[in-house]
């Protein structure tokens, strides 16, 4: 077991910024999950998120190039560290070997 | 480029959002934002995008988003706090004597203050424990009396009935005797006799004065007119226990009055802070049985108290209340008004009809005083922290140069005074706790110290307080030095500065002055009255109460007291002599006014009390025994003479309570009560039975065995009483124990007064020598004596205290003036008080900074030259 428990929407969020690989900034994160999971994010809930990731050391972020759109202001774009995808894939072991140990009549209604 | 006029999200949410985000994050969230904002307006338009946006700012307003309350960089508060105190610290090491000068002056300030503050509570608290406080009235009477509104608080034993069933406003009308009319009344149980003071009064007493009842209820303990209630000490010495001493049975006895009475309440001791001490109560209807016919309009037998409805105006009521008593008998010369029970103690005063301070007076005197010693020693502070502003100058520089700015270096001496006034207090707090016992006994209280919350309320409040005033001045005036004139160490004190320095230091010597002035004054006034001639020898007389088996046998118990050796004559009187007796207005005579009333004073005593009083005959004789004609005669004071306007006065007839009088003598004038009151007319009528006091005039030198053998005869009549007596002279100096307390008190402020303000110009001596030590040097070394150099140095200071001194004279004078013209007899403002009181500040100023300047003058030169 790891020591590095996440979240629902912890692991939602690192997998998210996993899946845009080096394109993961606020918007664009929203947008993702908006459309893949067909739930509506705040910024404010992904922010906050985003930022306890980044302290507990799962998350990186460095700013882009400033660009005209959004009022000149730069995007913070954030990576998975290596301590992320352990994590990850910790998390999803730990599912998998509780899949795999659920019998078949448990499931079959 | 999208960013059209109309589709920009609201200012007002994005400088919010700008407000509160931390600034670490602000340029990508904003960024998020301004996207989001803008794809929203092309997907769902503009007006759902900015509630969407407002939407989105509010939900980003959480913990994890907003900044710090500390802001945005890590500022270090804590670390210029540390580093701020860390060089008071070495401040106050460095300058030590600054430091003691500061400490002892600013903390023996703080504790007077502390003290006048316990002693203030304490004096506002008098009578302010009933329950019933802002309910609770007291009915007094103005009498006009010979064109002038005199105030008493006597008032008619029939009126609290008449205001309770007439005067919708008034919901308890209530009658009470005061405690020290009867003096000490004897109680006896079964087993033993105590003496006690009492008073009569209303059925209802307890539920208007809420002295709590431990036994018995507050309604029914004087119901019963054979009730008494009595105090818990009372009852332990009568029956052993409080509890056993309900429904007990009680003798008491006063003059020729006796009754049985069984207890049917036990109160709580009354506290110190109470006007009316006594330890038990009667119901009034005992007293009024004792008044018989007395109880009439004319008759000013009883105090009224009255409960007033919540919310009644009390002027208005007073105006319907005035006409109250001339309705009910019209020659009446009486206005009835109310005031708040609790403002006896403190606004006791009237002067025709007008409430005229009283104790009151004494409050505010010493609340300024404290204010004024605070102030003195806060000077100190301020002129010894800007006088060393110069030794302090390079660090002020190098803090300026390294970029301290003029904020910083402000809280860094506020921080200072702050440092200094904290550590102040708690020096004087201690000194509060030691001192206090001692201040009780000056002060007669009991006040405990306690740390209370609104002690400490004050206590911040002072400390703020101190802290800036002390403070300020200097964190302002150090803070503003310019950073190069500084390092180049061209400072030069400012016109100003001086000028405010020397200011400071003569506002402290006029108050010290003005303090000195007032305690020689006060001083003397208090001897002036005590030693006043009052028209008789006060020494060597004794006066007991006529009690018990003496009432019924006076007269051979006067026949017995003279003839025991030591007892040079004796007396009896209905007056008790110094703290006044009856009076009446019922005095006419031929040429009289009948519109304008005139009081006198009434005096009835036995033969020979005249004799034993020692007041001198001027005209006619004194009461005679071969004459039995005497008891239809009159004595008059000189006073009465002059008021009546009586040419030949012997042999003339007055009409004394509808009888004719013929008056047989005249004494000289002398104090028949109280010395605060001017001498009034009086009367001395002869009657053999009713007295209330004995008087006994010994011989001197052997006053130990005259009293025991006084009390062994005593005690022939009235075993098992204790003898009770006092001498007059004694009584006299319990009557001014108040202004003796005052006058020692204001001793005691008026020199801790005078040291602070000595303690300063001590520094600013010390601190001005060693300044200048190097022209001393060069001044020595070219031949200056040492005389010379003490007047250079001293110059400066006689000025200021020269100037101080013309400043309070005129000031203390009609500071005093005013404070004098209350007494009724008083000692004239004669000049030398004020040349005294400005010498002495002058000699003790002299010899503070004589002392440092000499020592700056005989220093050898070369110690001060040689150094650079």
């Amino acid at each position: 077991m790891g020591k590095h428990n996440l979240g629902e929407f912890e692991e939602i969020v690192l997998l998210t910024v996993a899946i845009l690989h080096g394109e993961a900034y606020g918007v664009a994160i929203i947008d993702e999950m908006e459309s893949r999971l067909e739930r509506s994010v705040s910024i404010g809930a992904l922010q906050t998120v985003l930022r306890r990731l980044e302290d507990k050391g799962f998350l990186t972020s460095e700013f882009g190039e400033a660009t005209k759109v959004r009022g000149g202001k730069r995007k913070r774009f954030f990576t998975v560290t290596s301590l992320g995808k352990t994590t990850l894939r910790e998390a999803k072991e730990q599912r998998l070997s509780l899949w795999k140990a659920i019998p078949e009549i448990a499931l079959n209604d | 480029m999208r960013s059209h006029d109309n589709i920009q999200p609201s200012k007002f949410w994005l400088r919010f959002f700008r407000w509160f985000c931390r600034a670490e994050y602000k340029e990508d969230i904003e960024g998020d934002l301004l996207e989001r904002f803008e794809a929203n307006a092309e997907n769902h338009g503009v007006q759902k995008a900015k509630r969407l946006f407002k939407k989105d700012v509010l939900k980003l307003f959480r913990p994890s988003i907003i900044r710090k309350l500390e802001g945005n960089q890590k500022l270090n508060y804590y670390g210029m706090f540390k580093h701020n105190l860390l060089v008071s610290y070495r401040n106050f090491l460095r300058y030590k004597s600054a430091f003691l000068i500061n400490l002892i002056g600013l903390s023996t300030g703080l504790a007077c203050t502390l003290l006048i503050y316990l002693w203030v509570t304490d004096e506002l608290s008098v009578d302010k424990f009933h329950k019933l406080d802002d309910q609770l009235f007291q009915v007094m009477l103005h009498h006009e009396e010979s064109g002038t509104l005199n105030t008493q608080e006597d008032t008619q034993a029939i009126l609290a009935e008449a205001l309770e069933q007439e005067v919708p406003e008034i919901e308890i009308g209530l009658q009470a005797t005061p405690s020290f009319w009867f003096g000490k009344m004897p109680l006896t149980t079964s087993e033993k006799t105590i003496k006690a003071s009492g008073r009569f009064a209303g059925k209802r007493y307890f539920e208007l004065f809420t002295f709590p009842l431990i036994y018995g209820s507050a309604t029914s303990a004087l119901v019963n007119k054979e009730s008494i209630a009595i105090s818990e000490s009372l009852a332990t010495s009568l029956f052993g226990n409080p509890e056993k001493a309900m429904g007990q049975n009680i003798k008491w006895q006063v003059l020729e009055f006796s009754k049985d009475l069984q207890v049917s309440g036990v109160f709580e001791d009354v506290p110190a802070n109470s006007t009316e001490e006594f330890d038990f109560v009667l119901p009034f209807d005992i007293f009024a049985d004792m008044l018989g016919e007395g109880k009439h309009w004319g008759n000013y037998n009883a105090l009224t108290y009255v409960k007033l409805a919540k919310g009644t105006d009390v002027d208005q009521l007073n105006e319907k209340l005035a006409p109250f008593v001339k309705e009910k008998a019209p020659k009446s010369n009486v206005t009835p008004f109310v005031r708040p029970y609790s403002d006896k103690y403190l606004y006791s005063n009237y002067e025709n009809g007008v409430q005229s301070g009283g104790r009151i007076e004494y409050v505010r005197l010493f609340s300024i005083i404290s204010i004024f010693i605070l102030l003195i020693a806060c000077i100190n502070f301020m002129n010894l922290s800007t006088a060393k502003a110069s030794r302090r100058t390079k660090e002020i520089g190098v803090k300026k140069a390294i970029g301290a700015r003029r904020e910083a270096l402000i809280w860094q001496y506020l921080e200072e005074a702050f440092l200094m006034t904290f550590i102040s207090i708690l020096v004087a707090l201690v000194l509060v706790v030691l001192i206090l016992p001692q201040f009780n006994v000056i002060t007669g209280k009991q006040i405990v110290f306690q740390l209370s919350s609104n002690l400490l309320i004050l206590l911040f409040a002072i400390l703020v307080i101190t802290g800036l005033i002390a403070g300020s001045y200097p964190a302002l005036y150090l803070s503003g030095f310019k950073v190069t004139t500084i390092l180049k160490g061209k400072i030069k004190n400012s016109l100003g500065e001086l000028w405010v320095r020397k200011g400071l230091v003569v506002f402290q010597f006029t108050l010290s002055v003005v303090l000195i002035a007032a305690v020689l004054v006060v001083s003397k006034q208090i001897e002036f009255v005590q030693n006043k001639n009052i028209g008789y020898n006060k020494e060597n007389l004794i006066l007991f109460a006529n009690e018990g088996k003496v009432t019924e046998n006076l007269d051979t118990f006067i026949d017995q007291l003279k003839n025991t050796p030591g007892v040079i004559n004796a007396g009896g009187t209905q007056h008790t002599i110094i703290s006044g007796g009856s009076y009446t207005t019922d005095v006419h005579w031929p040429e009289k006014n009948e519109d304008v009333q005139t009081r006198f004073g009434n005096m009835t005593v036995t033969y020979d009390f005249i004799e034993t009083l020692g007041v001198d005959i001027i005209e006619g004789r004194s009461f005679s025994r071969e004459l039995t004609t005497d008891i239809s005669k009159l004595i008059i004071n000189q006073e009465a003479v002059k008021v009546m306007r009586l040419i030949n006065p012997i042999g003339q007839t007055v009409r004394l309570w509808g009888k004719d009088m013929q008056i047989i003598g005249v004494v000289e004038d002398f104090n028949f009560s109280s010395l605060h009151e001017p001498i009034t007319p009086m009367f001395f009528k002869l009657e053999d039975q009713r007295m209330m006091n004995i008087l006994v005039r010994i011989e001197p030198g052997q006053e130990r065995n005259t009293i025991d053998r006084i009390s062994k005869l005593y005690k022939e009549y009235n075993a098992g009483f204790d003898f009770n007596y006092t001498f007059l002279d004694q009584d006299y100096a319990i009557q001014y124990a108040s202004e003796e307390r005052i006058s020692t008190l204001s001793k005691y402020f008026g020199g801790i007064a005078i040291i602070i303000s000595c303690l300063g110009i001590f520094g600013l001596a010390a601190f001005t020598a060693e300044r200048r030590s190097k022209e001393i040097g060069v001044r020595k070394a070219l031949g200056a004596s040492n005389s010379n150099i003490v007047r250079l140095l001293s110059v400066d200071f006689n000025q200021m205290i020269v100037l101080a001194i013309l400043i309070a004279l005129p000031l203390s004078y009609f500071l005093l003036k005013s404070w004098l013209d209350e007494f009724a007899y008083h000692i004239d403002l004669e000049i030398w008080y004020f040349l005294l009181a400005g010498l002495a500040a002058l000699v003790i100023a002299w010899l503070t900074v004589g002392l440092q300047t000499f020592k700056a003058a005989k220093a050898n030169p070369v110690k001060s030259l040689r150094s650079e």
